[in-house]
């Protein structure tokens, strides 16, 4: 055993499958966004109230994050390629079924269940599956795959907009249910698989990789990234109402998150480059990213104090851009902390044990608006939280010194 | 009274109808906007005049000081008002002493409105009472300062909210709510009405038409049509009136009702694509791998990572190998 970096694959076919997790991206995050055209019609349509029908895409994306691990151990069992296909044709059907809901409880059924399961069972596996193909662009391939999320969000935006106006809810949620099945070919594209069958019960637990709940990396990585999910998502939600309470217009504060959005973008791609370029070990990179963006975080209330457009919106590109380069590093550094083999169930693993968090982070924060009548504090505990989850990662074993170890053959 | 009564309790009973008749009277002319009482009974006590009429006239007062040129005013009728509108300009550099000013009405002058304004307090006025009892009395009155100057005052019934400028939509044998919403801030209207448009004129939308298809909810400030069992015949423009002292204010919306058939064909089409990529993609494979199996065997990424992680679980355990990082 040397101990020098693992050889692996980087790129040839691993580039398809990049586009083919762009794609299935949009499918799973950029639908999960649409949901809140929708909440509009649905409003006006069940006549419910907007906590009613806010549960629809509560439950679809927890059932996502909380199958994610269902997934991850199907696809090492029957293999990625036949579970992405399995996932997209569910995901797909649970729209289509949605289409002809005559109340908001089947919405919950077949908008959050249904195709929450399938949302779960595509993307472990899709991902694990990129990140076998890359060694040392590994972060690059994963951020450019996962900037196709802002991308949707102002692609889906008018186009969905056009289909309710010319199909109704009805005709465009039967027409979101076909491009859900896009998923499929994406699916196909990851080749043909070894198909074993689970024999024996312990195979389940290591199809789950829940070998790894029992070491030190990776528990210090699941609490970290909880934290991180506290935080994360705040702002993308709150931001607006920050600038309508600073009082900026609607359009000001609109374009508040698209300059974010866009920020997020280049941020993505900035933070796969240059992680690949191996300058920095990679977990020195996660942590430093990680307390940017909670810096930036509370930067953003105490840009509003000044009163000025332009700074708020400076802090805004800032806050997106420093998003943006986080998210593919907890992903991207997942190889290096479990190996390879067991990437799939880790990462099902870790979504599931993060969700929590994310589930708690948002109504927390307003909860504290409720309380203080502004979004200042809740900002600023959101910001702190990332820079907790930056601490925690102090933590890692090995985070100061070399990584690298006589018998071991990676570091981070 | 005739002497037959002379019996104690008769004659108290007798009282009795007689207050009784007296009250019922005295009662019912002050109710009564219309003066027919008989004088014996208005003499007994000193009754206050009648109360308000069940509408009374308003009189309202709307003063624009002008400083440009002109200036638009949006005026909000309810009920039937005598209204005095009043126009003060600050005038021009010239300051002459003496100008002409006028009323207009939706655009053609009253004839009976010319008058000769003199400047006071540098100022120039101009006024005029306007008896606004219908819809017809709604408009546009504009008064004008010599050539120059204007100020329009828009009478109307109060606007309704919002409305939506794009069709409605919705499906052969589904069903649709429309929605008339007046603002928080203008004053509720005494009745909604429903209305559709049937080529040449509006007809309203009664409840019980045959077929209860349609059902009207009546709140304060909101209004909804529901259409139950569409048919595509149900396609058209409707009105909503929602109903003042003065006039009814009209919104007006547009119903589009379409088949199944239509988001079908770009369902289908998609569905096409998706078919015929999976088609392709596992078409190249056969034929890739059949060249691949007259060419020997080759290492496949995902292969190799399915091998090497059977192998893990099957041998390791828990144990970490040699790809991974141990504690």
């Amino acid at each position: 055993m040397k101990a020098s970096p693992v050889e692996g694959p980087d790129g040839g076919w691993g580039w398809v499958l990049v586009a083919a997790l762009f794609v299935c991206n949009t499918l799973v995050f950029g639908l999960m966004r649409v949901f809140g055209i929708f909440f509009v019609e649905f409003v006006h349509y069940f006549g419910e109230s907007a906590q009613a029908i806010s549960w629809i895409s509560s439950i679809g994306v927890a059932t996502q994050q909380f199958f994610s691990t269902v997934g991850a151990a199907l696809g090492n069992a029957y293999g990625a390629r036949v579970v992405v296909m399995a996932g997209g044709f569910l995901t797909g059907l649970g729209l289509i079924l949605a289409s002809q809901a005559t109340a908001v409880f089947h919405l919950y059924l077949t908008m959050g269940v249904i195709t929450g399961l399938g949302w779960g069972l595509v993307f472990a596996p899709m991902m694990a599956t990129v990140m076998a193909h890359f060694t040392r662009r590994r972060t690059m391939a994963l951020g450019l795959s996962l900037s196709s999320i802002g991308l949707s969000a102002f692609a889906y935006n008018p186009l969905f907009q056009l289909l309710i106006e010319s199909y109704t809810w009805r005709g465009a949620l039967l027409i979101a249910g076909a491009l859900a099945f896009n998923i499929i070919p994406c699916g196909a594209l990851i080749g043909p698989q070894k198909h074993s069958v689970p024999s024996m019960l312990q195979r389940v637990s290591s199809y789950m990789a829940l070998s790894v709940l029992l070491e030190r990396p990776y528990i210090t990585l699941v609490l970290a990234t909880s934290f991180m999910n506290a935080g994360f998502f705040v702002p993308y939600i709150h931001l607006v109402a920050l600038g309508r309470g600073a009082r900026f217009s609607d359009y000001q504060a609109a374009f508040l998150v698209s300059s974010a959005g866009i920020a997020d973008i280049v941020g993505r791609l900035f933070s796969g480059w240059f992680t690949d370029l191996g300058y920095f070990r990679m977990i020195h990179v996660l942590t430093t990213w990680a307390m940017l963006l909670g810096l930036s975080i509370a930067l953003l209330p105490v840009s509003t104090l000044t009163g000025s457009y332009l700074v708020v919106t400076v802090a805004s590109v800032l806050y997106g851009f420093c998003s943006g380069a986080l998210t593919a590093l907890p992903f991207s550094i997942l190889p290096q902390i479990v190996g390879v083999g067991r990437v799939m169930g880790a990462l099902g693993l870790l979504q599931m044990l993060e969700s929590g968090a994310g589930l708690l982070g948002t109504p927390l924060s307003g909860y504290l608006r409720d309380i203080t009548g502004e979004f200042f504090i809740s900002f600023l505990v959101a910001g702190s939280f990332l820079l907790v989850a930056g601490l925690i990662l102090t933590t890692q074993p090995h985070f100061f010194s070399q990584g690298c170890e006589e018998e071991l053959l990676c570091c981070y | 009274m005739s002497a037959p009564c002379m019996h104690p309790s008769c004659l108290l009973l007798l009282l009795l109808v007689v207050c009784r008749h007296a009250h019922t009277n005295l009662v019912s002319v002050t109710e009564n906007t219309t003066v027919t009482t008989e004088p014996p009974v208005e003499t007994l006590s000193p009754i206050t005049p009648p109360v308000a009429p069940l509408t009374p006239l308003q009189t309202g007062q709307k003063s624009v000081v002008l400083t440009g040129e002109n200036h638009t005013e949006k005026v909000e009728v309810v009920n039937p008002v005598t209204l005095n509108l009043e126009c003060v300009w600050t005038g021009d550099n010239k300051r002459l002493p003496n100008i002409t000013g006028y009323w207009t009405k939706d655009g053609k002058t009253i004839e009976s409105s010319y008058s000769n304004t003199q400047l006071q307090n540098d100022r120039y006025y101009l006024r005029k009472e306007f008896s606004i009892m219908s819809e017809e009395d709604l408009g546009t009155y504009s008064c004008i300062f010599g050539p120059k100057a204007k100020v329009d005052f828009i009478l109307a019934a109060p606007y309704l909210g919002e409305m939506r400028d794009k069709p409605i939509v919705s499906y052969v044998g589904d069903s649709v709510v429309m929605i008339c919403k007046m603002d928080e801030k203008k004053s509720k209207p005494i009745n909604w009405n429903w209305y559709k448009h049937n080529g040449t004129s509006k007809e309203k939308i009664e409840v019980d038409s045959p077929g209860h298809r349609y059902k009207i909810t009546k709140d304060e400030k909101k209004t909804k049509l529901v259409v139950h069992n569409l048919t595509e015949s149900d396609s058209g423009v409707y009105f909503c009136g929602a109903v003042y002292g003065i006039g009814t204010s009209m919104g007006h919306m547009q119903l589009r009702v379409i088949t199944y058939f239509e988001p079908l064909k770009p369902f289908l089409g998609i569905l096409v694509e998706v078919l015929v990529l999976v088609a392709v993609i596992l078409l190249y494979e056969k034929t890739g791998s059949k060249k691949e199996n007259q060419s020997g065997p080759e290492g496949n990424p995902d292969q190799t990572s399915n091998l090497s992680h059977g192998e893990n679980a099957v041998a390791d355990g828990h144990s970490g190998t040699a790809r991974q990082r141990k504690v």
